[in-house]
């Protein structure tokens, strides 16, 4: 069983390290088979399942682990809330559970919690996220993630095309420290000045998903001429783009994640340009695998990433298809209105 | 109230409880003469050694009288904190002493020939934040410098916080020929790409904060030794492999640099393989793993790395690593091979030194455990067995973090080091302290001296240092 091809990883880890291909985590049949008679029981806690990125990661991981014959014994939705992870991690790391996997939806706050389940002697395996200080094979097993600074050179690369010479460009960014929100963050800026030091860059933090329309009203006041705009995931990116047409503001924005709605944007001409899209679906894959290979005992690599897929109009039709696992909606295929109708 | 005023409200409360301001002539101040036992305090509370007044007492061996006062002043000063009580023994809880981590920020950046990695710790040494990046150091300095700073700024920025950086510890991939105690005012040789960049003196300036450099081993050997629950009387042993071999050694808690720094070099020792004798990094270094591995692909001998190379890959020690912890023979009698070598050399130094702990580091070792086995072998074979009998060899499982960590730890032991401590800790911040303005005045005037053409070296400077940071002293006095 495999999942993404191997690609050039742009990012380095949380700790530096080299990322390892999603290749090494290939399950063989006598693998699938070992995992069978063993019966491997797994509880997942991710920050929300109210996400089409969530949906699809969730479809890969179960997928895979029913493949494998291992129990999905509960699904835990944190609603991005530290507290509410600390307490299923907490109750998960006196269950008989085999292995946990989580997305830490904070840092140091729910750092302990994280260690305490990899005390238990459970598999914890990170998606997308490590807090500071926590170290692959002390106190979690193994992380997978996108190429997350890659994600952040493709939304800078995508949304340079439509930005004139000498404008200014915004990153709207998450105010929570999160791996991957930081690495798309970094790798945009980087790419920005390596690539148009022409453009000046300004960063705005966003806290939580209900201010992001604030914060966006706050940069268009602050820099009426805001040329281009980067958000570091799709559903914040769809706040800032009802506030710049409420505005009638024509900024070109890009983003992170190809979901349904950007993906509607960007085939409608809206004001989506582009998108760094994950591939949640075989990120699922690549957690299943790599708890599947750790319950059997099999050394696994520290930190498995997937390269990300660079949308466009020309593509993303296509791009839907293959980083959803499913048709295209009818909204994006050629001829419709898609975000038209605006 | 700027804290030279506190310090000296705190010291004048503190020392003359009539209130009383006066001194008579030839009698020390009363705070140069509260510096060593409040130096003497901070760092048993700052080390767990001592958690409430009378544990202070006890450890301290001053009087109850003199370690109430000195609290207060120390309270005053924001460096501890006694609000949290313990647990009652009887009568009533004692009030905890606890060190104010909090107090200052530091800066740590480790910089190496391909990646570049940043944290904020806390003045635990406590890694807030981290973020690692490759990089290419034979890119021009002035370039990495731009990057380093813009990524400092970053990491400041995201983590929100408005305490003052007090200090910064740069991890670079080449001895550090500067002296470990006193604070640097210019930018000591690291790699002749760098000579002629003030990167000591920018840092300083950008930031307004000491900077301690330390090479890669030094602080991968300090990150591991205090990330790795070691207790403070150990012997720690770590043996960095990559393109360069080198070594570092703490001993009791100490980093042991040598006379100039050089302490660990290990990768020139010369060592005979297959008929050849040539120095250990040339014949077991990550080069020679990647070039044998590629030779191997090659000629097809090994089936795993011969597939990576007809998908159109390029061959590195990494992969060879990863060939050899699947199992491809080729690969793992090379990885074998430059284990066995590596460890004659660490033989020798086990039994000279009786380590307690050896740590292998670098992505050859971490991504299979080939190299450790082979390591161990011979270690194992070739030393004394009182040398071996309770010694543990590992692979490092903090990564490049261990600079981090390592930078961080240097620097906080480095401003809490006794000497230096007793001539801040009545300031309440080392950045207030006479021998750091002095050195922000020599900085200033080696950078002025660069901006006018006048500097004796061919100094590159590039951007002009930014003004000081909002959350440095001197805005914050300004502020206020």
């Amino acid at each position: 069983m495999t999942g993404a091809p191997d690609k050039i990883i742009s990012g380095l880890g949380p700790h530096g390290e080299r990322a390892a291909a999603p290749s090494r985590i290939t399950l063989s049949d006598a693998d699938i088979a070992a995992a069978r008679n063993r019966n491997f029981s797994v509880a997942v806690v991710i920050h929300t399942l109210n996400s089409d990125w969530s949906r699809q990661s969730m479809a890969g991981i179960v997928g895979t682990l029913e493949e494998c014959g291992a129990r999905v014994e509960e699904v835990v939705d944190c609603n991005f809330d530290a507290n509410s992870q600390i307490e299923a991690l907490d109750r998960l790391s006196r269950e008989q559970v085999d292995a946990v996997v989580s997305i830490p939806v904070a840092n140091s706050a729910v750092a302990e919690a994280h260690r305490n389940v990899a005390r238990t002697g459970k598999r914890l395996i990170l998606l997308d996220n490590v807090p500071t200080g926590l170290l692959p094979g002390r106190d979690y097993t193994s992380l997978v993630s996108a190429d997350n600074f890659g994600l952040g050179l493709i939304g800078a690369e995508c949304l340079s095309q439509h930005v004139a010479e000498g404008g200014q460009v915004g990153i709207l960014t998450y105010g929570i420290d999160f791996f991957a929100t930081n690495e798309r963050e970094i790798a945009f800026a980087r790419w920005m000045k390596a690539n148009r030091p022409d453009l000046s860059v300004q960063t705005r933090r966003f806290t939580s998903l209900e201010t992001t329309g604030q914060t966006t009203e706050d940069l268009i006041e602050e820099f009426p001429d805001l040329a281009g705009l980067f958000v570091v995931w799709d559903i914040p990116a769809m706040e800032a783009i009802r506030v710049l047409d409420r505005r009638k503001a024509e900024v070109p924005v890009s983003t992170v994640d190809l979901g349904r709605e950007v993906a509607i944007d960007l085939a409608g001409e809206g004001r989506t340009v582009g998108i760094a899209a994950q591939q949640p679906y075989a990120q699922g894959v690549a957690v299943a695998q790599t708890a599947i290979l750790s319950l059997l005992g099999v050394p696994v690599p520290g930190w498995t990433a997937l390269p990300g897929v660079s949308v466009t109009r020309s593509n993303v039709v296509e791009s839907y298809r293959m980083v959803w696992n499913t048709d295209a909606p009818t909204q994006i295929l050629p001829g419709s209105q898609g975000a038209l109708s605006r | 109230m700027r804290p030279a005023e506190l310090n000296e409200a705190a010291m004048t409360e503190a020392a003359e409880p009539n209130g009383s301001t006066r001194r008579s002539k030839g009698r020390p101040r009363k705070s140069d003469v509260a510096a060593p036992s409040l130096s003497k305090i901070l760092n048993l509370v700052r080390a767990g050694e001592a958690t409430t007044r009378q544990e202070i007492e006890r450890a301290s061996e001053l009087g109850r009288a003199i370690v109430t006062d000195r609290l207060n002043t120390l309270t005053a000063l924001g460096l501890v904190d006694e609000s949290e009580l313990g647990v009652a023994s009887g009568g009533r809880a004692p009030r905890l002493v606890r060190f104010n981590k909090d107090a200052g920020l530091v800066l740590v950046a480790t910089l190496d020939q391909t990646a570049l990695g940043v944290a904020l710790s806390d003045l635990s040494g406590k890694l807030l934040t981290e973020h690692h990046e490759a990089l290419d150091l034979s890119a021009p300095a002035q370039e990495t410098l731009d990057r380093l700073e813009g990524l400092f700024e970053w990491i400041l920025e995201k983590s929100a916080r408005s305490e003052m950086v007090w200090g910064i510890g740069i991890s670079v991939p080449s001895p550090v020929q500067a002296p470990s105690g006193g604070l640097l005012s210019n930018s000591p040789p690291i790699l002749p790409s760098w000579d002629g960049t003030p990167y000591v003196e920018r840092l300083i300036q950008t930031f307004r904060a000491p900077v301690w450099l330390r090479s890669s081993v030094e602080t991968m050997a300090m990150g591991e030794f205090h990330e790795g629950e070691a207790s403070v009387n150990e012997t720690m042993l770590l043996v960095k492999v990559g393109k360069r071999i080198g070594a570092g050694l703490v001993v009791d808690g100490q980093l042991y640099r040598g006379a100039k720094g050089a302490a660990g070099l290990i990768g020139q020792l010369p060592v005979t393989s297959d008929g050849r004798t040539g120095p250990l990094e040339l014949l077991a270094g990550s080069d020679t793993i990647a070039q044998e591995g590629r030779a191997a692909a090659m000629d097809g001998e090994s089936p795993y790395l011969a597939d990576i190379l007809a998908r159109g890959g390029d061959i590195t020690s990494i992969d060879v690593g990863q060939a050899a912890q699947a199992g491809d023979s080729t690969a793992m009698e090379i990885v074998s091979r430059s284990g066995r070598l590596i460890g004659h050399v660490v033989a020798t130094l086990a039994n000279m030194l009786n380590p307690s702990k050896i740590v292998l580091s670098g992505s050859i070792a971490q991504t299979n455990d080939i190299l450790l086995a082979a390591v161990r072998e011979v270690v194992y074979g070739e030393s004394h067995p009182m040398v071996t009998r309770d010694l543990s060899i590992s692979a490092s499982r903090l990564g490049s973090s261990a600079g981090l960590v390592g930078g961080a730890a240097v620097v906080v032991e480095s401003l809490f080091d006794p000497d230096w401590l007793r001539s801040w800790i009545t300031t309440g911040s080392p950045l207030s302290s006479p021998q750091f303005e002095k050195v922000l005045d020599l900085t200033m005037s080696a950078i002025e001296l660069v901006e006018e053409g006048e500097s004796d070296v061919p100094i590159s400077l590039g951007a002009k240092p930014a003004g000081p940071r909002k959350t440095d002293l001197k805005s914050r006095e300004a502020d206020t």
